[in-house]
């Protein structure tokens, strides 16, 4: 097993050892795990990949045990991966390795995030066209190809442009980083939430964002307040003037 | 001479409330309307980031709109002036709230950016220019002994409101996006209609008396009442030209550390929450120092002139130390210069206004301050460009701090040229020149009101 490029792979590594004499002390319980050299490496994939990891052994030369290893996965023993090992004189190295396999295995949190992505829903007036964007780090990798979703309730479902070409409209930038969606001619019941998925050979990274439609009385309702307010002002500020002036020209004459 | 002036001297009082009374609710709307125009203006800043990612354009082709809202705000000046001498202040005003709220309602229904130029930048900025000369005109002219704190409280608005502004706008954007916000900022607008309607009409009796009766030629009368609504003859007077020339050097430099005094304390070293800070106690004591040097300058214990040239040479000077604190890297002088700064940059707005009354006469002070507006904005765009690219050739801000802060100093020598600048009391400024006997009511009533603002020594030494 050799290490994945540049990366250095350490084993959580349980060493049975068991002495080539025939003595009838038990075997030993396993050697608590050395510590010399303890890391854990996020990695990012996005193919799949044939990972191989690499264990060696450094040890008193002169002892030259008959060891046994075997690989862990969340601490559990991988079958078949007991591995006798007839040491040779010569130097090898142990290591500490810890979830390493995790990485790969869990729910892509290898697979790069969508970055850039608006926590606060974007609004939009109903008739108008509304723009949802989903970006993707330049440094991270670029995807395969962008899936938008429709949240119904619990359900999701996927949009499909060609179902109705004039109501939603998928453009993606030439270099993949970028998504849109654009959806036309709003209605109330495009309010809710999409999410954006970035499709690459591993699997899929999803973020939501929501839209809220709201109709154009909304805005409307403040300003007409507000234009109230001011004709009122403006009538106040005249009539007390007037009616000033009235005193004055009646006390003046 | 002196019998008319005694004579003026107990009708002193009778003359229409110079200190108070309905001074007080003008000033009240002064304080609403600067802030609906400076205020809005500088929280701008919210509606660019969202016209950036709306019309995909770049940020310097968006910040043009509030670049092309203030010219215009500038340049309408003297044309607001005019209107206010030709016509009455409310009408002017009144005008120029509705075209402020209407430029911003068109701005929301904006398709393309040009469309965001011509509304918001020249109608809106053509609106703001009838309404800020003129209503600082008016307040000025209705107080004489407390004229100057009048105008720094007035003034202290435009940092309270952007301070209140922002959150507001963001709000506003969140909830209804930047078309429904704009549409309300034109309705909020239009409050500044409802600011003017609070002037109260007065006559400007001497108007008439400035065209010459015996031009045949009606295109030369036009013209001549054309200028002398614009107050052009002013650009012929020594002290009137040395005073704005002053003013032109302020403006270049004054402000211009608010654009780069974030990006220098960040080149400083300091993280962006010390650097917001910095800018926002500079923020804070810029109002605190309109209001106190406006309380202060009325008391009277020194010439507007010498204090405005005071706090524009410490303006200057402090300006150039900015650098120069940050250079030791300690947070905390760099903190106190900012104070300081923002302290004297305050101070001195409060004054610039109110000392042109002293140089022209209340008469002419309508045209005088929008031909001032118009002159000073030329120079007031050739600052920042100025000491941005200073900062791109040397690579820090110490080149273009010391550039800029020599300007106020300059400022203020060129100030120093003034006529009777060092003497101890102000001079009676000059009497209009087309007056004839007849009308020596009007000229007695010109001369109290030009007279009020002097000190008591300066009319009994005459």
């Amino acid at each position: 097993m050799t290490c994945m490029s540049t990366f250095c792979v350490f084993l959580h590594l349980f060493l049975l050892t068991s002495e080539a004499s025939s003595s009838t002390q038990p075997p030993l319980a396993p050697i608590t795990p050395l510590k010399t050299d303890v890391r854990s490496i996020k990695i990012e994939l996005v193919n799949p990949v044939n990972l191989t990891l690499e264990c060696t052994w450094t040890g008193n030369q002169n002892k030259l045990p008959n060891i046994t290893s075997y690989w862990t996965k969340d601490g559990e023993e991988i079958q078949n991966s007991q591995l006798s090992v007839q040491f040779h004189n010569g130097q090898y190295n142990i290591k500490q390795v810890q979830h390493f396999v995790s990485i790969v295995s869990r729910s892509f949190p290898s697979v790069p995030q969508i970055g850039e992505v608006r926590d606060k829903p974007i609004i939009s007036y109903m008739g108008d066209s509304a723009v949802l964007t989903c970006k993707m780090d330049d440094k991270k990798p670029k995807p395969n190809t962008w899936n938008w979703y429709r949240h119904n309730g619990t359900e999701k479902e996927q949009i499909n442009v060609t179902v109705e070409p004039h109501r939603y409209e998928i453009k993606n930038k030439e270099e993949k980083t970028e998504t849109r969606l654009v959806v036309n001619n709003l209605t109330e019941a495009d309010s809710g939430l999409y999410s954006c998925g970035a499709v690459y050979a591993i699997g899929t990274t999803m973020s939501h964002v929501e839209l809220k439609v709201i109709a154009f009385m909304e805005p409307l309702k403040p300003f007409i307040v507000i234009m109230v307010e001011v004709v009122v002002l403006v009538a106040a500020i005249l009539l007390y003037e007037k009616s000033q002036s009235k005193k004055k020209v009646t006390t003046g004459s | 001479m002196t019998k008319v002036k005694s004579n003026s001297e107990s009708r002193s009082e009778d003359v229409e409330g110079p200190d108070g009374g309905w001074g007080w609710v003008l000033l009240a709307a002064l304080f609403v309307s600067t802030s609906l125009v400076f205020g809005l203006m500088r929280s701008l800043g919210v509606f660019f980031v969202e016209f950036v990612q709306y019309f995909e354009e770049s940020s310097q082709a968006v910040s043009w709109i509030s670049s092309t809202g203030l010219a215009a705000q500038q340049f309408f000046s003297p044309l607001g002036a005019a209107l206010c001498n030709a016509y009455n202040a409310r009408l002017v005003v009144m005008t120029g709230g509705f075209l402020a709220g209407l430029g911003l309602i068109l701005a929301s229904q904006a398709t393309c950016l040009a469309h965001l130029y011509l509304t918001m930048g020249v109608i809106s900025g053509l609106g703001w220019g009838l309404v800020f000369t003129p209503m600082v005109a008016t307040v000025m002219a209705n107080f004489t002994r407390r004229r100057t704190l009048a105008l720094g409280l007035a003034f202290s608005s435009i940092g309270l409101s952007s301070f209140a502004f922002n959150p507001l706008f963001q709000l506003l954007v969140e909830m209804y996006t930047w078309r429904g916000a704009l549409l309300i900022l034109g309705g909020l607008s239009f409050n500044i209609v409802a600011c003017g309607a609070l002037i109260r009409p007065k006559k400007r009796s001497e108007a008439p008396a400035k065209v010459d009766p015996d031009s045949r030629s009606s295109c030369v009368a036009q013209l001549q009442r054309v200028s002398s609504y614009l107050e052009l003859s002013l650009l012929c007077e020594r002290p009137y030209v040395t005073y704005t020339l002053a003013i032109s050097l302020l403006n270049a430099g004054y402000f211009v550390p608010y654009f780069h005094l974030v990006a220098h304390s960040r080149q400083a070293g300091f993280s962006e929450y010390q650097a917001a800070f910095v800018m926002s106690a500079a923020g804070a004591t810029d109002i605190l120092g309109r209001v106190v040097s406006g309380w202060f300058a009325d008391l009277r214990h020194f010439r507007l002139i010498h204090l405005l040239s005071f706090w524009t040479a410490l303006a200057g000077v402090f300006i150039m130390l900015l650098p120069v604190s940050s250079l030791s890297g300690s947070y905390v002088a760099l903190v106190a210069i900012s104070l300081l700064y923002g302290f004297c940059s305050g101070a001195l707005t409060s004054l610039a206004f109110a000392v042109v009354p002293l140089i022209v006469g209340v008469e002419r002070m309508m045209g005088a301050l929008g031909l001032l507006q118009l002159i000073e904005s030329g120079a007031g765009l050739l600052g920042t460009p100025l000491s941005g690219l200073l900062k791109d050739i040397t690579g820090n801000y110490m080149a273009s701090f010391m550039v800029v802060g020599s300007f106020p100093i300059l400022g203020t020598l060129t100030m120093a040229t003034l006529p009777h600048f060092f003497s101890c009391t102000d001079p009676p400024p000059p009497q209009r020149r087309s007056l004839d006997d007849k009308d020596k009511g009007l000229n007695s009533e010109l001369e109290q009101m030009n007279s009020l603002p002097s000190d008591t020594s300066s009319r009994s030494a005459e």
